[in-house]
């Protein structure tokens, strides 16, 4: 579904990603962990292909880094962590902003009906149907991340990259995006690769763990054969301990 | 109120006042002899017999000009000023600040300073080598910009452009300083009038204001998704180099031909988007004719007070836009927060 091989980027002379290869397949939902500075979003934004790179980057079967930007967008879409919107739209034309690939261009292209039923039923999926005319500027973060969830959704893609999405959101609003997210991963043809800052949410979250210090993987594996161990070493603190001190204060 | 009624409701405002700014000035023309006048113009109907040939003469020839140059350059920077807010995710960005105005300002002080003439260009040499002048101002602060980052950031052309304007700005006051004979003739035009226009400046205008104006609305998805970032545009498919230079450019023209026949009128890209988002959202494919709309009628009734207030004096009518819009603002603003 994604495969990534021997992908280096960075910002001008400073390499930040070193030859990094991996692939992920069609329900699997990877994790990408690894301290701050390690190059969690560099990769994220390389693979968009909104970063130049040299190596490959293969989307649901589409050269990323040649193809054109519209058919790319077909494949992968990007949701980053929140922002605040100075602009005002109605819920409903934000998400409708996601099928931008998909609506012919020219002065008087209007959406299609499908288009119309893809938005309502990705505004269905992310619990924001009940919001769709109210203005982006007046929501609660929970509510706009959904929204942008929603849009996400509306591009149709096979990858998703998730960017942090949970950032600044409360316990429940993190779980409830990362729940609808695993339901979207779970039907045919989809993967998804996310950046969770909170460990505890990739656990539970991902299927597969990318691990990576200094622009570099350290582990690639399925959640279940994951050692956990290594992310001591990479995080440099004791995360077992931390964990195991947390949980008892609700013992 | 749904938004087909608030167009329709801008668009008798933008009507009426083009009837005031006919109507109203040194000779009260009722709106009825307006009517009659463009009916004898158009269809050779008879004028009424209480009605002076000198009137129609007046509305014909200065009056009308005017009144639509008016509107048609209000319009052209409130779309422009709309454009590069959206453009640049900055609700401060202005088509000035890419040096469009101040490579204008520079290329007509270049040619009041050294007296130029010239017998093809007539009295199209000033807003020519304006227009020349700010456009070419604008090529260099992006293609700079461009040079010294690849992606062509919304921080950089910001940062080229006004650095750019300064000095060009500086070039332009020590060209004034070194003149004084015509000092006060390139302030005045950087303050900006409408008096004395030609009919064959509102021919020139009205193309491209129609057209970019179309075009714009055109590109209302593209700027759309430019209102949420670079990389949240990008991720959603957009072609965002290429799109930014061609509205860049687009910009450019539309300011430049404006500011090049009137001076430089400040203050309506500014406060333009915001009042008719405030009404309307920020849907593109309303906004840019609304913007349109709301700058034309906006410059219009600035233009009747700049010649009616003092009379027979007249105020810059870049002080107009600023006393009228600096207070208006406000207000919307104000307004607006205790709604919401």
């Amino acid at each position: 579904m994604l495969t990534v091989q021997n992908l280096s980027c960075g910002y001008g002379q400073q390499e930040v990603i070193k030859d990094v290869s991996f692939t992920v397949e069609a329900g699997q939902k990877l994790c990408v962990l690894g301290p701050n500075g390690c190059g969690k979003t560099t990769l994220l934004r390389a693979i968009a292909g909104i970063l130049p790179s040299t190596g490959t980057i293969l989307a649901g079967g589409l050269a990323v880094k040649t193809a054109p930007r519209k058919q790319v967008a077909k494949k992968i879409a990007l949701m980053s962590q929140l922002t605040s919107v100075y602009f005002s739209y109605t819920v409903y034309q934000t998400v409708m902003m996601g099928r931008y690939t998909h609506i012919k261009q020219g002065l008087f292209a209007t959406p299609s009906p499908k288009d119309k039923a893809i938005v309502l039923n990705c505004l269905a999926k992310t619990g924001t149907l009940d919001l769709q005319d109210r203005q982006i500027t007046e929501l609660s973060g929970g509510q706009l991340q959904r929204v942008f969830l929603a849009r996400t959704f509306a591009q149709s893609p096979q990858v998703i990259l998730l960017d942090e999405p949970t950032n600044h959101l409360d316990l429940k609003y993190q779980l409830e995006l990362t729940d609808y997210v695993t339901e979207w991963a779970a039907e045919e043809n989809r993967c998804v690769v996310g950046v969770l800052h909170d460990i505890n949410l990739a656990l539970s979250f991902a299927s597969h763990i990318l691990l990576m210090q200094n622009g570099e993987v350290v582990a690639h594996s399925p959640m279940a054969g994951f050692e956990l161990e290594l992310l001591s070493q990479v995080y440099g603190t004791n995360i077992k301990a931390y964990m195991q001190h947390t949980l008892k204060r609700w013992e | 109120m749904k938004k087909n009624v608030k167009i329709i409701l801008l668009a008798a405002a933008a009507l009426f006042s083009l009837l005031l700014g006919i109507g109203v000035g040194s000779v009260f023309v009722p709106p009825g002899h307006i009517v009659a006048i463009f009916a004898n113009k158009l269809f050779g109907i008879p004028l009424p017999s209480g009605l002076n040939p000198v009137t129609q003469g007046l509305l014909l020839n200065i009056r009308l000009p005017r009144v639509l140059l008016a509107f048609l350059v209000g319009a052209a920077l409130a779309v422009s000023g709309t454009v590069m807010q959206s453009v640049l995710k900055n609700p401060l960005a202005s088509p000035f600040g890419l040096g469009v105005s101040s490579g204008a300002g520079f290329g007509a002080a270049l040619v009041i300073v050294g007296g130029l003439s010239s017998g093809v260009l007539g009295s199209f040499l000033l807003p020519v080598t304006g227009l020349s002048f700010g456009l070419a101002t604008v090529l260099v602060a992006v293609a700079f910009a461009s040079r010294i980052d690849k992606t062509l950031s919304n921080n950089t052309i910001i940062l080229t452009g006004m650095v750019l304007s300064l000095f060009i700005n500086a070039l332009m006051s020590t060209l004034a300083a070194s003149s004084p004979g015509n000092a006060q003739r390139i302030t005045l035009w950087q303050l900006g009038s409408f008096a004395m226009k030609e009919w064959s400046y509102v021919w020139v205008l009205l193309p491209v204001v129609l057209l970019c104006t179309l075009l714009f609305t055109r590109y209302a998805r593209e700027l759309d998704l430019m209102t949420f970032g670079e990389e949240q545009a990008m991720a959603a498919g957009l072609n965002l180099k290429q799109t930014k230079w061609v509205m860049l450019v687009l910009v450019s023209v539309l300011t430049g031909t404006a500011v090049s026949f009137v001076g430089i009128v400040g203050f309506v890209d500014l406060i333009a988007p915001h009042v008719v988002r405030r009404f309307f959202g920020s849907s593109h494919r309303v906004v840019v004719p609304a913007s349109a709309l709301f700058g034309g009628t906006f410059m219009v009734l600035c233009d009747l007070a700049a010649r009616t207030l003092i009379s027979p004096s007249e105020i810059p009518i870049g002080s107009i836009t600023a006393i009228i819009g600096a207070p208006f603002f406000i207000y919307v603003f104000l307004a607006g927060r205790k709604k919401g």
